[in-house]
Parts: C-alpha cells; sequence; structure tokens
C-alpha cells in the first residue's frame, strides 16, 4: 500500500460527495397533531393535504404557494381568540376554493365554529354559477310524479335512518311497459336486506319484480334527479341486475405514496352481473340533474356505457371519485385535532372515453334543463323527454 | 452499412490497441436495488430491495502498473418493490427501472503479476430508459364474494378483490427525473491469463446522489437508489490480441 495517501484522498473526496442526499422530511399523520396554536392547525392540515389528496394531477391550485401566503398569516392567528378563529376560518375558505374534489367538504371541532357552515368549494361554485337553480322538491317526485305520469298500482316510501338521514322511493309502470324508479340517495342494498320491513324496501321490491316479471319491457327510467349519492355496493345490486355480462365504463386509480403525483395504476371500473339478472336490451334511461352526485353519477355513467343506454337531463354535479377510510387505499379523507373531517375522494375516476370529469359534471346525451315554472305546475319535462326517448 | 461499421469498429480497436495501456472487456452481473425513502406514516406499507442485472462493457487505461482511469458503460436495472402486508397482504408493485448508466472511476491496483486486487472509486451518471410495473392492487369496484355475518375476514381483498397488472411505467414528466448522478465505490480480484485476459469479479455499491423526482413539491420525500452489484467479467488487452504477447 505504498500509494496509501491517494487512497486517502480518494475516500475523502466520496465521504464528502455522500453528503449531497437531502434528509428525508419527516411527515406525521395528521390525526396525531396538537392545536396547540395556529401554526400547528394549519401545518398538520396542509400536510394531510399534500398528502393524501387524490386529485393534485389535475387540480389548478398551486398548493406550494397556498403554503407560501398562508403559512405566516396562520402563524399572526391566536386559536383562542375567536376573532382570529373566524379569520382563520376565512382562510381555510380560500385555501380551498379551487380544488376540483366536488366531494370535498371541511368541518372544524373548534366551538367558536359550531354555527358556521361546513366549508364545500363545490357547492360556493355552484350556486355563483348562472345555471343555478335548487334541487327539485322530494314532493315532485314523491306526489305529482306518481300523480301526473304512473299507473295506478305505483308504490313510494320512505324509511328514516338514524335521525339525519331520510331515503325516499318511488316506482310504477308508464303506460305498462316503461318501468320508472326514483330512489333520493344510495342505501338499496342495505335497506333492502334489513330483516324489517320499510318504506324503501318495499319501492324497491316492487322494481326488481317487474323488471324481472314484465314481458315486454319497452324501457326503464332510473331517475336519480336530487340524488346525492351513497352506497358503491348499490352499482352491482341495481344495475348488476339488468346485465348479463360485465360492464366495463370507467378506470379508477388512488395514492401510492406521499407524493403528490404518486399514483396507482389506472384499474377498471366496472358493473358486475348479479345471480339471477335480467338482461334488458330495450333503451334504460338515466334522469339526472346538477343535484345528482357522486354514485348518482357513477351510475349514470355505468348506463350511459350501455349500447342501450341513455342519459337525459341536466350537466351532473361533478364530484364522481369514490369515497372510503383513508387506510384503504392511503389517501383520501383525514382529520386533524382542529379539523373534524377533511371530506375527500378516495380515488380518481376516469370515464371510458378517457375524460375526467371532476369538477365539470357529466354531460347528458339529451339536454333538458330545469324549468321551475313547469315543474310548478307538476309538469316535468325531463321525465317526458325520457318517456319520449323511449317511445 | 453494416459491413462499413464493423470495419470501422476493427479500425478504431486496431489504433487503440497501438497503446499498450488499453484494454476493454464485457461484464455482467446481479445486483440488488435499495429504494433510500420513506413512507411517512403510510399504515402497513413498506419498500424493498429487488434484483437485477448489469451488463457492461468496461474500459480502462492503464497509466501504470497500479494505476487506471475505467469507464464503464453499461445497462443496469435498479429495481425495487412497494408492498402492504398484514390485512393489506397481497397489494404490492414491483417496479424494474432500467437505465443506461456510465461510470467513470480511477481504478487501483496491488498484488502480483497474475493475481491483484483492486479498488475501484468514482462517479457515475445514469439515465432512466424505461420502467415496467407489475403488480396486485385492490378494485375498488370489485366487490368479493359475500361474506356471510359469523365469518371473519382476513385480508383486504376480500372485500375489493385485487386487480393485477403488469404494464409499462408512463413517466410523467411533472415528477420524474431521468437523470441520475451519484457515486460508487468498488473491490475484486483480478487474474491475468497469458498478457491477452484479465478475468476479474467485483463488488461495487451505487450511490444515487439525484432524488428520483424533481422538486416539484413542499415537504417532498426524496428518493435515491442505493444499489449493489456483484460481477464478473474478462478485460481484454487489444494490442496483444492483435499484435501478439508483448514482454512486461
Amino acid at each position: 500500500m505504498k500509494h496509501l495517501n491517494v487512497y486517502i484522498i480518494a475516500l475523502i473526496a466520496v465521504c464528502v460527495s455522500a453528503s449531497c442526499r437531502k434528509d428525508l422530511p419527516e411527515i406525521n399523520d395528521p390525526a396525531n397533531t396538537i392545536s396547540g396554536n395556529f401554526s400547528e392547525v394549519f401545518d398538520s392540515y396542509w400536510n394531510g393535504m399534500n398528502n393524501n389528496y387524490v386529485f393534485w394531477d389535475i387540480d389548478t391550485t398551486d398548493w406550494d404557494r397556498v403554503y407560501k401566503q398562508y403559512k405566516p398569516l396562520f402563524a399572526k392567528l391566536n386559536l383562542n381568540d375567536s376573532t382570529d378563529v373566524r379569520k382563520g376560518y376565512t382562510y381555510f375558505k380560500e385555501m380551498t376554493a379551487g380544488l376540483v374534489d366536488s366531494h370535498y367538504d371541511l368541518t372544524f371541532k373548534d366551538a367558536w365554529l359550531a354555527d358556521s357552515f361546513s366549508i364545500n368549494p363545490a357547492y360556493q361554485r355552484k350556486v355563483a354559477s348562472p345555471d343555478y337553480h335548487d334541487p327539485i322538491s322530494i314532493f315532485h317526485f314523491y306526489n305529482d310524479v306518481p300523480r301526473g305520469y304512473l299507473d295506478a298500482g305505483a308504490v313510494r316510501g320512505f324509511t328514516n335512518v338514524g335521525t339525519t338521514a331520510q331515503y325516499v322511493a318511488v316506482s310504477g309502470t308508464i303506460n305498462q311497459d316503461i318501468l320508472y324508479f326514483f330512489f333520493s340517495g344510495f342505501n338499496l342494498k342495505t335497506l333492502y336486506n334489513t330483516d324489517t320491513a320499510n318504506g324503501v324496501k318495499t319501492v324497491e321490491q316492487y322494481f326488481f319484480d317487474k323488471l324481472k316479471n314484465t314481458a315486454n319491457i319497452k324501457g326503464v327510467i332510473i331517475d336519480v334527479r336530487g340524488n346525492g349519492g351513497g352506497d358503491l355496493a348499490d352499482l352491482n345490486f341495481l344495475l348488476g341486475r339488468m346485465i348479463d355480462k360485465q360492464l366495463d365504463f370507467g378506470y379508477t386509480r388512488s395514492k401510492q405514496g406521499n407524493g403528490r403525483l404518486d399514483y396507482s395504476p389506472w384499474a377498471p371500473a366496472f358493473v358486475t352481473p348479479q345471480a339471477g339478472a335480467r338482461n334488458i336490451t330495450a333503451p334504460i334511461v338515466m334522469l339526472a340533474d346538477a343535484w345528482s352526485v357522486s354514485m348518482a353519477e357513477m351510475t349514470t355513467m355505468a348506463v350511459k356505457s350501455l349500447p342501450n343506454g341513455h342519459f337525459v337531463g341536466e350537466r351532473t354535479w361533478g364530484a364522481n371519485g369514490p369515497l372510503t377510510s383513508n387506510i384503504y387505499y392511503n389517501g383520501g379523507q383525514f382529520s386533524t385535532d382542529y379539523i373534524n373531517l377533511v371530506y375527500t375522494s378516495s380515488l380518481m375516476l376516469k370515464y371510458r372515453d378517457g375524460k375526467i370529469y371532476e369538477g365539470v359534471g357529466f354531460p347528458p346525451d339529451v339536454e333538458v334543463k330545469y324549468d321551475a315554472a313547469s315543474l310548478e305546475t307538476g309538469r316535468d319535462k325531463q321525465l317526458e323527454a325520457a318517456i319520449g326517448l323511449i317511445r | 452499412m453494416k459491413r462499413k461499421l464493423c470495419l470501422f469498429v476493427a479500425l478504431f480497436l486496431c489504433a487503440y490497441g497501438a497503446y499498450a495501456q488499453f484494454e476493454v472487456g464485457i461484464s455482467g452481473g446481479y445486483n440488488r436495488n435499495y429504494l433510500h425513502t420513506s413512507t411517512g406514516y403510510r399504515a402497513f406499507t413498506k419498500y424493498e430491495d429487488l434484483g437485477g442485472f448489469v451488463v457492461g462493457i468496461p474500459i480502462q487505461y492503464h497509466f501504470n502498473d497500479w494505476f487506471a482511469i475505467e469507464a464503464d458503460p453499461s445497462y443496469i436495472q435498479k429495481n425495487y418493490e412497494q408492498s402492504r402486508d398484514h390485512f393489506f397482504e397481497g397489494i404490492y408493485q414491483k417496479n424494474t427501472n432500467s437505465y443506461i448508466q456510465l461510470p467513470l472511476m480511477a481504478h487501483f491496483s496491488f498484488g502480483g503479476s497474475k493475481l491483484r486486487g483492486f479498488f475501484n472509486a468514482g462517479g457515475y451518471a445514469a439515465y432512466w430508459m424505461s420502467g415496467r410495473i407489475k403488480g396486485a392492487m385492490a378494485n375498488v369496484f370489485d366487490d368479493g364474494p359475500e361474506i356471510p355475518d359469523n365469518e371473519q375476514v382476513y385480508d383486504y381483498l376480500q372485500f375489493n378483490q385485487a386487480y393485477k397488472y403488469d404494464e409499462k411505467y408512463t413517466f410523467d414528466s411533472r415528477r420524474d427525473r431521468r437523470i441520475e448522478l451519484g457515486l460508487l465505490a468498488g473491490a475484486g480480484i483480478e487474474y491475468r491469463l497469458q498478457q491477452k485476459y484479465r478475468f476479474f469479479v467485483e463488488a461495487r455499491y451505487y450511490y444515487g446522489l439525484s432524488d428520483q423526482q424533481k422538486n416539484y413539491m413542499i415537504n417532498q420525500i426524496p428518493r435515491y437508489n442505493d444499489t449493489y452489484v456483484l460481477q464478473a467479467g474478462c478485460m481484454f488487452n487489444i494490442r496483444n490480441i492483435f499484435h501478439g504477447s508483448s514482454a512486461e
């Protein structure tokens, strides 16, 4: 080893260069943070979004800019001052205003915000849009549709779940050969499988029996106007009864790492036929509107993918990403010590045409706008268009 | 065209063969690549090392009997796996990443005239050519068979069945940094045969200094490749092959 000095110099050079790696940042679970001050509140929320939000690929919000702009602003606030807490609420509203996720909803644990609305960017955008209209009254579906459009013998019912949720369903025939099924939310499978009788279950049974036993079905109308979505299991439970082979309608992907752009591959989204299903070859028409959200939109997309599928009504809400607990898909909704729930999608959905309709809504192939004046008189132009399409 | 290329290569090798110090060779071996990163607080999720292979064409220029510089243009895989365990057993992704790499190093050797030991130290530049991902993920739209109320559930894929995939990795230019720079160190032994050939085995370590991702987000968790290679090869003394053995 007569050239030891050369070896030592080489070794030192290697060691110096090796220190060029960046340190791994410590990333903590936002649920395990302490909201002792507003800086901690901001950091836990911002990092939670940074790592868990699934739409960074398509979202136009510059989250780094949000960090640089709002971190110092939150640092000036006092968590024990009600005026500052209100100001913090306003900051949260500003920070999230452009988020594309149309499920997105922020609720707070702070008692000073107990009387404040949750922060829902999609709703704020919807209210501000020139096309905004209120949802169609549930009484239109419950009273006007059976009275004005359904044959005698139509059934309707409702079921209350807990103290806040109510599910309404209506079903009947139109001219004896068109089946109509309205339901206000996706909890069909659960309500159907309960041991006790309930209003929605009765309506479901009626519809399923008609679907199976009506000899010459001319068409099926599934009405999800005003339907806020719900259980994903209902997709197979409902549409799986009308197909005899797998129905592919899109793709989903989830987060796969902590980076904003770390995604899984796209997995196919499909409906699986159910045992005893009847392949419906007659037109199946989805009736949906601007208040058809989430599962109502996914069901519409699935039906639209059928060769005999149609969509009449308005562009939907635009919340297409399925939701589940964060742990299952390593992303999506989370909580912090200060925020009760950051309600956000767990997966991103892409329709079979390659487009992502999150934030923009799924467009109808036959557009019929909301008509308040007609609805006031009990006339339903959207339903009439669906019937007209079948005839 | 092919004939012209062969002629050019032959002339090139002959020309370089005029220098006794110049050697060219082939090498190949097995490697294990570790991704130096963190899963943060992701539940039941981990990164693991994976095996791959490397093939190269080492070229050495000897200044004297103990010191040479070496370039080793090569194809190398730097693979790793991300997987989940416990209730999420069965969810995984194997990343097969192919790089074209150019290591440049100082080659220090010592020992006798036939059997010698050596050290290599230097750096490398690599280009992430392509990738392939193979794995299984839960598909939220693929419900498993109904689970009876009195039955326990042992893994998440009973709820949402696995979607298995094996596809080309799609680069995202906003995130993926395809140029990798790093350091290397190696050690091995070589055996000289008939003044024409030197057979060697070497253990080499590639230490990535470039994050696999561009700086595209605050609080980004970097990813570095750590690659351990065990390779063997043979160096040819061009001059001695084309002009016969020369006395030392």
